[in-house]
């Protein structure tokens, strides 16, 4: 019932059947071709199954023994990516979660968003201002967001954009979209990297060195008063390493002799690592100027958005820099300063704590114990081979951490899932793809009409939400708990989803189409429809209780075969929107 | 000794609370203390009132925002932000010649520090105006503080201190809350709780037409979430979704019952208030009409747009029973590390577009002395430049508008325009002479609250020499 599609290649096609496992394990792919179709007929049935195999060739080998429930490869799943197939929950059965996420971790990345934005024409100057607009950056995201087979890549570096925040809200000057690219595309890189790379990466990244304000940052001048800008000094060190207050290594605030948490740094930390991140400014030596028919000054080839930024010495600051009890001597090169600097942050005891109860609050639970905090930041300062900052190893620790895997009988366990992460996780059930290769997938951040969140959109260095929020009046606050994706969540964002996911699981969104042909054959059974989204969406946590219900109200209004598809798709329709507004799914346990 | 320690509220307004609650049909409230002695109420309100923060996320610049105009102050802000010879406009300072228009005359004299003149931002020309006609005043360099702080006590750490000075989050939370970052009961929402028994609809006490905010955040008062076009309906839970009533029907069922799982409830607790309250507030607005334009510029303007809808809900005050509101508007942008000179005057240009037709708008509806608008912000920044913006402070100055408002005159004490002296603590940093919680008292005596009530409102008041800073009538 979908228009085939014509645009570039890759636009077009439904994602192939996971191909990290066909790489990986030839003989299990097999397998999980055959359930795939086997699936759809068999509701939830098993995993495995031998397929009736012809007799004149070998016999195929066994099948591998499972490992878990469907259940519970399906929780894993939706904790360490957007949206689930049976094939990788066939998969993570036969690999195990480590053995399945080494596979993932050695997935090739897809398309950047620069290669995107290249393929699309974005990046040639055109007379309606193209590169000055930032819009084509927020269709970028989205089709970051929504397509590639590295979903777990992708995953994580979402949940990184949401810690280490840059934000296209503001970014201005030529070639917007370029230059929140080249920070997505330094995030994905880098995410099964070392943290120690990374943050050096973050803080010489063009969009970062924008939105704090590190490109063009000058050294004093003792003539005008004018000092270093302290904005980037302040936040690598408040939300990107260290935190505010000394930790434990499982993430308990310090105290001192009379009870009081033992602050990090103070003001002349700031002013004295300020100077560090001197002289530095957008690096146009790859740039080509263009010269147009409809602007009288040369436009730059896009380049500049993803090289490092340069250091022009004579810009930076050769102060003496004292911070953190580490000392920088007078004179020392800028490129030296900055090593010193950020392996002062980087090997500060607080970065293991403070990194990973913030991306187990992304990715698995609001209130993690502190027991689970230090077995993942203990892995962060040493992942067994004696190597700090590993993220692969941390990525591993928090997904595979028995807190994380032990389905939680807390009524306070879990997180709100974020409205990006659930529209992404509908659009890539549903092979959702572009009937025009466009994209047009605007910013959503509007709690009104929107999700309240768009990726890449945060309305300040602080993120969407705070790790430490606690919504007032609320049972988190009786309990001591926090809730951070609650800070986006009230009257209007609750009603903005509900209305936005109504309109859009209908329409899709412009160009953008999801295809339903995955759960047509069960558009007349109810519950068999209700089960299949029970499993890719929650991991089977709605109750049957509440299934019921909506099998009832489903069942209203009979559909078979013989109805319209106009029927067939209004069950469809039903049962989503029922699925995906219906707190228990809404809270990822 | 300082007092440090949030008191509960007492047991009338708990006592009124429960019985407003009760009324509504709502949940009970989480944690009631009944223990206090009962007293009478504060808000046993016939008349109307609301306060109005205007919070400008990012940390305002001040400097730029009230500017020092008489010519040696002035020269000495120029000096310090880059200004060119002649007096023009250099680096970030305005130029003299262009604060003229904007220039501030007390409408009764008065002797400020240095004998300063000040100007507002050139953008302000509306505030101007009601500075002159008395409508507005301009409270000097307030900020957070525990107690009464000198430089020498700042430096030496010999007094306790408001927490992590300089940064973003907290000091937001610090100017609405009175706490860091995680604090969850704002001034404006403590001002709420005693206020809650006073209207037809307990839940349209506190409202944000800005998201989430703590300020107005009570113990009991929960803020109440509105958007610039009014309450959203839920279309797919009203009767029909997908050809069912049925599936609607379930729909509504599922995302507003209450659950064991303490996050699937406050989801559906939230959703089930955005779905009460929608057809109350939309069906009292509707017959609302508010001629007053908040867009004379043709410039999309949001603050403009929340500061509307307020205006709207106080329009419809008489049908919701409404007596005493709480409300909260925000815009961003104003952490101008760099660009101060490119992005600070569109944001002043929108405050006072905002800030003129809210103020027409009371004029319109018969509340102009009913209603009673103020600035707040994360800090002010330094008064040096670091290039071409400038930096997180402390102290600041701000904006209170209304009829209500003693205008037309300067409070508190204005500092020096230095680098060095004992009133900044670095970069022109202001150390605050005043404290919010003045500046927050000053406002509740005259919405209502009694002295003795101040302190559960405002628990650190008794620290400082005055609760009425005298700005308002």
């Amino acid at each position: 019932m979908r228009e085939e599609v014509t645009g570039s290649m890759d636009e077009v096609r439904p994602e192939p059947q996971s191909k990290a496992q066909s790489d990986s394990l030839p003989s299990a792919a097999v397998l999980g071709v055959v359930s795939a179709f086997a699936l759809p007929l068999a509701a939830c049935g098993g995993g495995g199954g031998g397929g009736g195999g012809g007799s004149s060739p070998p016999p195929p080998p066994p099948p591998p023994a499972l490992n878990y429930t469907e259940t519970e490869a399906a929780r894993f799943l939706l904790q360490a990516q957007f949206s689930l197939t049976s094939d990788d929950i066939t998969a993570v059965r036969q690999q195990t979660y480590a053995g399945w996420l080494d596979t993932q971790f050695a997935v090739t990345a897809s398309q950047t968003g620069t290669a995107w934005l290249d393929g699309q024409g974005h990046g040639t100057p055109k007379s309606d201002g193209n590169y000055f607009n930032p819009i084509m950056g927020d269709w970028m995201a989205w089709r970051m967001m929504m397509t590639g087979n590295d979903q777990v890549r992708k995953r994580l570096a979402l949940a990184l954009s949401e810690m280490l925040v840059t934000s296209l809200s503001p970014i201005d000057g030529f070639w917007p979209p370029y230059v929140i690219a080249g920070y997505w595309d330094m995030l994905t890189a880098n995410v099964f990297g070392n943290f120690r790379t990374l943050i050096e990466e973050v803080t010489l990244n063009p969009s970062m060195g924008f939105f704090l304000n590190t490109k063009g940052n000058q050294k004093e001048d003792p003539a005008t008063g004018r000092v270093p800008d302290e904005n980037y000094a302040r936040e690598i060190m408040q939300l990107f390493t260290i935190g505010l207050y000394e930790l434990n290594l499982d993430g308990t605030v310090k105290v001192n002799g009379s009870g009081q948490p033992i602050e990090t740094y103070v003001q002349s930390d700031i002013t004295n690592l300020a100077r560090v991140f001197t002289g530095y400014d957008w690096n146009y030596s790859r740039v080509t100027w263009q010269n147009t028919a409809f602007l009288p000054y040369p436009i730059p080839t896009t380049e500049f958005t993803r090289d490092r930024m340069a250091l022009d010495a004579s810009k930076h600051s050769d102060l003496a820099v004292t911070f953190l009890g580490t000392t920088i001597p007078a004179g020392t090169p800028g490129a030296t300063a900055l090593k010193t600097a950020l392996d002062t942050l980087f090997n500060h005891p607080n970065v293991g704590p403070f990194f990973a109860r913030q991306m187990i609050q992304r990715l698995v639970t609001s209130n993690p114990t502190p027991a689970y905090i230090q077995r993942v930041a203990t892995v962060f300062n040493n992942n067994g081979a004696g190597v700090r900052g590993d993220l692969k190893a941390v990525w591993k620790a928090i997904l595979t951490d028995t807190e994380a895997r032990t389905l939680p009988t807390s009524p306070r366990a879990g997180k709100l899932r974020e409205p990006i992460v659930r529209w992404t996780q509908w659009a890539r059930t549903f092979n959702i793809a572009s009937t025009t290769g466009k994209w047009e997938i605007y910013d959503t951040s509007n709690a009104d009409t929107g999700l309240g969140q768009s990726p890449l959109r945060s309305p300040s260095v602080f993120n969407f939400f705070r790790p430490g929020y606690v919504p007032p009046q609320t049972q988190f606050a009786v309990d001591g708990d926090v809730a951070p994706e609650f800070q986006i969540h009230n009257e209007t964002s609750t009603a903005g989803y509900i209305n936005f996911l109504a309109w859009s699981i209908n329409s899709g969104y412009n160009d953008v189409k999801p295809s339903y042909s995955n759960v047509l054959t069960l558009v007349t059974d109810s519950k068999g429809l209700l089960d299949w989204l029970n499993l890719r969406f929650t991991a089977n946590q709605i109750s049957a209780a509440t299934i019921t219900l909506m099998q009832t109200a489903l069942d209203a209004n009979p559909v078979t075969a013989a109805s319209t598809d106009a029927q067939k798709m209004d069950r469809i329709h039903g049962a989503l929107l029922m699925v995906m507004a219906c707190p228990e799914y809404i809270v990822q346990k | 000794m300082y007092k440090n320690n949030i008191p509960d509220l007492n047991r009338r307004a708990f006592l009124k609370r429960t019985m407003a609650l009760s009324a509504m049909g709502a949940a009970a409230p989480m944690a009631l203390n009944l223990a206090a002695a009962g007293e009478a109420a504060a808000f046993d309100a016939t008349d109307y009132k609301a306060i109005v923060c205007v919070f400008l996320y990012g940390g305002n610049d001040y400097a730029n925002t009230v500017v020092p105009y008489d010519l040696p102050n002035y020269d000495k802000y120029a000096e310090l932000r880059g200004g060119n010879p002649g007096r023009l406009r250099g680096n970030i300072a305005y130029g003299h010649a262009e604060l003229t228009p904007t220039a501030l005359t007390p409408v009764v004299a008065q002797t400020l520090t240095d004998d300063l003149q000040f100007a507002l931002n050139p953008n302000l020309t509306g505030v101007a105006s009601l500075f002159h006609a008395g409508k507005a005043a301009v409270q000097l360099n307030v900020g957070p503080l525990v107690v009464p702080t000198t430089k020498a006590q700042y430096q030496a750490a010999g007094v306790p201190l408001p927490p992590k000075l300089f940064s973003h989050n907290d000091q937001q939370s610090v100017w609405q809350a009175l706490g860091s970052e995680g604090a969850t009961r704002g001034w404006g929402g403590r001002i709420g709780d005693l206020a809650l028994s006073s209207n037809g609809n307990s839940l349209l006490t506190c409202i944000s037409a800005a998201g989430n905010a703590v300020f107005v955040s009570g113990q009991n008062a929960l803020q109440y979430q509105i958007s610039p076009d009014g309450a959203i309906p839920i279309w797919a839970a009203k009767g029909w979704a997908f050809g069912s009533g049925q599936v609607s029907a379930t729909l509504k069922d599922l995302i507003t019952r209450s659950s064991s799982h303490v996050l699937e409830n406050e989801f559906a607790r939230v959703t089930a208030r955005s779905m009460q309250m929608e057809e109350i507030v939309n069906t009292a607005l509707a017959p609302v009409n508010l001629t007053t334009s908040f867009d004379t510029d043709g410039r999309p303007n949001g603050l403009a747009n929340q500061l509307r809808i307020v205006a709207k809900l106080i329009g419809a005050r008489n049908s919701l029973g409404s007596k005493r509101q709480v409300f909260f508007v925000s815009m961003g942008g104003f952490d101008n590390h760099d660009g101060l000179m490119e992005n600070h005057p569109g944001l002043m240009s929108a405050i006072n577009e905002a800030v003129s037709a809210f103020y027409a708008a009371t004029v319109e509806l018969g509340v102009a002395d009913k209603v009673t608008l103020f600035t707040a912000s994360d800090f002010g920044r330094t008064l040096s430049s670091n290039g071409n913006g400038s930096d997180h402070g402390w102290g600041s100055h701000h904006l209170i508008v209304g009829g209500g408002v003693r205008g037309g005159q300067f409070y508190g004490t204005a500092p020096h325009i230095s680098v060095d002296t004992d009133d900044q603590v670095g970069q022109g940093r202001l150390l605050p002479s005043t404290s919010v919680d003045q500046m927050g008292a000053t406002m509740a005596r005259w919405f209502g609250v009694s002295d003795s009530e101040l302190p559960v409102i405002l628990p650190r008041i008794g620290n400082f020499a005055t609760s009425n800073l005298g700005f308002m009538t």
